[in-house]
């Protein structure tokens, strides 16, 4: 059963400036979804609207299968963690964490005592308490903060760009501590980030948003694998791009036309021989110098070779001003700037998406 | 964003106009009003006895611009009001100009400078002198240009004078009055203007291979233009409106056009050309506002924000595009005297190496902020000096010391009578005005009005009418009320002409505050009266706190309009050493006055440490 229900949830400002448009998306209950999207997608602002402190211009909200689109944002149970944390300057770590649970006057002064140590535990901060936010490393408001949303038992936890200003090491640390901590607790989770790395980390299922739509809704692997639309397999990961017409249909592949080259595709549902489509082939598809002559096959030279640490990027250059993203694990077909090269690429590898 | 259904704390659909409302009452119905009313009673008749009549006649404004023919020559000589406006601007320009020349080298050393403690013992120093009421720090001149007073016994003393000589009343003892009590008005504005220049700014300058003299003339100065026109505006409204320092160290030739309305009101009890003269008073004022406006980018508003002293101007001070008639302005009024002086000065050094000559300037402006501070800070000490001698008079060297003249102001009925009137005017008034000024921030931060802009320049006008006016209009006011010469009075005029200063500070921190604050209370269940009581007004503490404690102590050392409204009836502790002055200088004058200023500095120094070094 869906625990978070937005239907049509539209999203008009003053000015005109269409911020969300007609978003549906249902979360089930204990579920970790992600919306990510450029900034200015709608993104944050579709997480406000569940928190409350935007009013849809049309749509419904649901909360636990109540519709709250009407409620202030202190009638919701929904716990928030800011971008900036929000931690409330003037309070200590334990007025932050109890704040929540004081004013909804419905606990004794043991419960909250009680709950406090439970939650500060849980963050695997026990010993702060009566520190002031200003006395916190970054790493460890984040962590007060998710306690201070989590600590009054909410029915939603809503996360806006918390690890954005966290320093590399510590985001990659806290993305694992935060997916602990929410299996731990088994909480709906709505998580916005413009990060597609860590979308696709996190999430039990992604939405990939654009102008205020959301493009797809899926797993990561999905997502990544079957993108629907050029946008989201630009968005996620890197993606080589063919744009082209479609010169051949037959089932299952199509053969895409763009310019010089000719590539044979995989295509889901109809292809028409005549429209305009684009090819995605993920860069760790390409198999390098493997003999192949016929098929999609591509000559050229490497230009620009960068490592990523378990990997190696290759830009290679294949007629007409072409450029195509390669990626191998390091220590596999090593190659220099300037070699020449032949890729291939298996149909199956290659995905007609709508251009 | 901030829609009506945004879900703040605050808002719902009809508390914008009941939060508007309350501020705009004041604002509006009991400070419009009154000035309204001052408007219609200068066309009101005078019945001679100290009553008017409503009607409609031009005569008191005939008296008052009456420049006709065959009354001699030329036609302004023969007009004693109108030769007495002309003495008023021209005090007012001189004192604005001895200010800027005087003030700019501090408030250029003050930014420049890279000893934070000294920067705020000295802040502070200019800063607390500031609220010191205009009559201790008149009544300290008197002291000290007096004949027999310090500066007269010193002269003798060196042989430099022959005899003993009094160097007031009279012009140019009323223009160093002036100068002292305005000069921190100035220092202030120039320094936040300096110190908003980007400190990188003087480096590239220097490395691009300008030495001192040339980055000043070529950055520092273009970049403080906007601070020399808004401190010069600033200064000379202050001026016109003067009336204590006019009333106490001129003479009866510079009786200047305050000082003659409170002649006709209190003196002649002639209200309908006394209301005339403050018309004519505001005219200047607006007139010379227009003038202002027109050919700089110095704002009316800015200007209300320049008198609350904020320290580092949350407001821009931009140099953006000004006219040519700026330039000419400015040249005139500033540069020539200014670049004039300090280019001679480079040519003069000019010849020293460059290391050398850096130092030496360094030295001279250390020297020259010394005589500066202690021309602000010496009539205070002075007035302390006094108050601890054991005789009548004080002498040099003095007797000794001796607490009798505190035990007198401590036991004598009539002084503390005064100074409990003065706190509880004070404390009502700061309670008024926070309340005023509080209401129209939040109100004005919370929802969108179409005329916002309007109600925000409600919030600063009081403080731009000069006070002997804002005085007459709510003394006419009170009397139709029936309420002149009571304490309501005062408390209700201070708690709206002192509102600009909670209004502005608190305006400051609604704009500084996170919003994601209250969301997040929200968010965890906190309604919006909730919201507001734990999160917003606790981080906005201090600068409500420091808004109260503003219009607390300038109420306290308010005199003009107590006394207009005071009808005799009244007594504060300004208007006590008023008075007092008529009848000699005893002591206890200056008791009374040490105990004024230690409250003075005692509240200034809890504002600087509430709000963090607000001075920064």
């Amino acid at each position: 059963m869906s625990d978070i229900a937005l239907s049509g949830i539209t999203k008009r400002y003053p000015g005109g400036v269409l911020a969300v448009d007609d978003v549906d998306l249902e979360i089930d209950r204990g579920e970790f979804v992600t919306l990510v999207g450029p900034s200015g997608c709608g993104k944050t602002t579709t997480l406000r609207t569940i928190a409350g402190f935007e009013r849809p211009t049309a749509g419904t909200v649901s909360i636990g299968g109540v519709d709250v689109t009407d409620a202030p944002p202190y009638e919701r149970s929904t716990g928030m963690v800011f971008q900036d944390f929000a931690l409330f300057p003037h309070m200590t770590v334990y007025e932050n964490v109890a704040y929540g649970m004081e004013v909804r006057g419905d606990h004794t002064d043991e419960e909250i005592d009680t709950r406090v140590a439970e939650t500060l535990e849980l963050v695997e901060l026990p010993g702060v308490a009566d520190r002031t936010p200003d006395q916190l490393s970054g790493g460890q408001q984040q962590r007060i903060a998710l306690a201070r949303a989590i600590a009054p038992r909410p029915e939603a936890l809503l996360l806006d760009e918390p690890l954005a200003s966290l320093d590399k090491k510590l985001r990659e640390q806290m993305q694992l501590e935060l997916r602990r901590i929410q299996e731990e607790v088994g909480i709906t989770t709505v998580f916005v980030t413009h990060n597609q790395e860590e979308a696709l980390t996190l999430s039990d299922r992604l939405a990939v948003m654009n102008e205020g739509r959301i493009e797809q809704v899926g797993p990561p692997e999905t997502v990544y694998d079957e993108p629907d639309t050029r946008f989201v397999a630009d968005f996620l990961g890197t993606a080589n791009l063919f744009d082209g017409t479609v010169a051949a249909v037959e089932d299952g592949y199509a053969t895409v036309g763009c310019g010089d080259l000719e590539i044979r595709a995989r295509h889901r549902g109809e292809a028409t021989v005549g429209e305009s489509a684009s090819v995605v082939v993920r860069p760790e598809r390409f198999a390098i110098d493997d003999g192949r002559t016929g098929g999609n096959v591509f000559e050229g030279t490497v230009r620009f070779k960068r490592h990523l640490g378990s990997s190696v990027e290759y830009r290679v250059e294949s007629g007409n001003d072409r450029e195509l993203v390669v990626v191998r694990r390091s220590g596999t077909d090593a190659r220099s700037v300037g070699d020449r090269l032949s890729l291939s690429v298996d149909a199956e590898d290659c995905l007609i998406v709508g251009a | 964003m901030a829609t009506a259904d945004d879900g703040r704390p605050g808002e719902r659909a009809n508390a914008r106009w009941y939060a508007l409302g309350y501020p705009l009452f004041w604002l509006v119905a009991v400070f419009l009003a009154p000035l309204a009313l001052l408007v219609v009673s200068s066309f009101y008749v005078n019945v001679p006895g100290g009553s008017y009549r409503p009607g409609f006649t031009l005569d008191n404004y005939a008296r008052f611009l009456d420049v006709s023919p065959g009354s001699g020559w030329p036609p302004i000589e023969a007009n004693i009001y109108l030769r007495q406006l002309w003495l008023t601007i021209e005090i007012s320009l001189v004192t604005a100009v001895v200010s800027l020349l005087l003030g700019y080298p501090i408030a250029y050393y003050l930014a420049r400078m890279d000893r934070p403690w000294l920067r705020s013992v000295l802040l502070v120093t200019i800063i607390s002198s500031l609220w010191v009421t205009y009559v201790i720090r008149a009544y300290a001149w008197q002291v000290i240009l007096a004949s027999g007073g310090i500066l007269s016994s010193v002269g003798v003393a060196v042989g430099v004078l022959a005899e003993p000589r009094a160097f007031y009343p009279g012009y140019w003892g009323l223009v160093v009055g002036m100068v002292y009590v305005f000069l921190p008005f100035m220092i202030l504005t120039l320094y936040t203007s300096i110190r908003n220049i980007d400190a990188a700014l003087f480096e590239a300058s220097k490395n691009l291979g300008a030495g001192p003299t040339t980055t000043f003339r070529r950055v520092t100065l273009p970049l403080s233009k906007n601070g020399i026109a808004s401190g010069t505006a600033l200064v000379f409204i202050l001026a016109l409106g003067a009336y204590v320092m006019p009333r106490l160290l001129g003479s009866s030739a510079e009786r200047t056009l305050p000082v003659l309305i409170e002649a006709q009101i209190m003196g002649e009890s002639n209200y309908p050309f006394g209301a005339a003269m403050s018309i004519g008073l505001i005219a200047v004022v607006l007139v010379f506002l227009w003038l202002m406006v027109r050919f700089t980018d110095v704002t009316a508003a800015s200007l209300g924000g320049e008198q609350t002293v904020e320290p580092d101007g949350g407001r821009p001070v931009g140099g953006g595009a000004t006219d040519g008639a700026w330039d000419r302005i400015g040249s005139v009024a500033a540069a020539v005297g200014l670049t004039r002086l300090v280019g001679r000065l480079g040519a003069v050094v000019g010849r020293i190496d460059a290391r050398r000559r850096e130092r030496l300037l360094w030295t001279a402006s250390r020297l020259y902020v010394a005589a500066v501070m202690t021309f602000v800070a010496a009539p205070l000490a002075i007035i302390v000096a006094v108050s601890v001698t054991p005789e009548q008079f004080l002498t040099f060297p003095p007797g000794g010391i001796s607490p009798r003249w505190y035990v007198e102001f401590f036991t004598d009925a009539s002084w503390m009578l005064a100074f409990v009137n003065s706190l509880g005017i004070a404390a009502a008034a700061a309670a008024l005005a926070t309340t005023i000024g509080g209401s129209l921030a939040f109100a004005l931060d919370r929802y969108g009005y179409r005329w916002g802009r309007l109600f925000g320049t409600f919030g600063v006008l009081p403080i731009l009418v000069p006070p002997v006016i804002v005085g007459v209009a709510f003394l006419i006011f009170f009397l139709e009320l029936g309420l002149a010469g009571s304490r309501t009075a005062i408390v209700v005029a201070h708690g709206i002409f002192y509102a600009p200063f909670p209004f502005i500070l608190i305006s400051q921190g609604l704009d500084e505050l996170d919003r994601t604050y209250e969301e997040a209370a929200m968010n965890l269940g906190a309604s919006g009266t909730l919201t507001i009581r734990t999160i917003t007004y606790p981080l906005l503490r201090a600068n409500v706190v420091s808004g109260a404690l503003f219009a607390f102590i300038l109420s306290l050392n308010e005199y003009i309009i107590a006394w207009l409204l005071s009808l005799f009836l009244v007594d504060t502790i300004p208007i006590q050493i008023f008075n007092s002055l008529r009848y000699g200088y005893r002591p206890t004058i200056a008791a009374a006055s040490v105990v004024f200023i230690g409250l003075t500095v005692v509240v200034m120094v809890a504002i600087d440490r509430l709000s963090g070094g607000i001075w920064e």
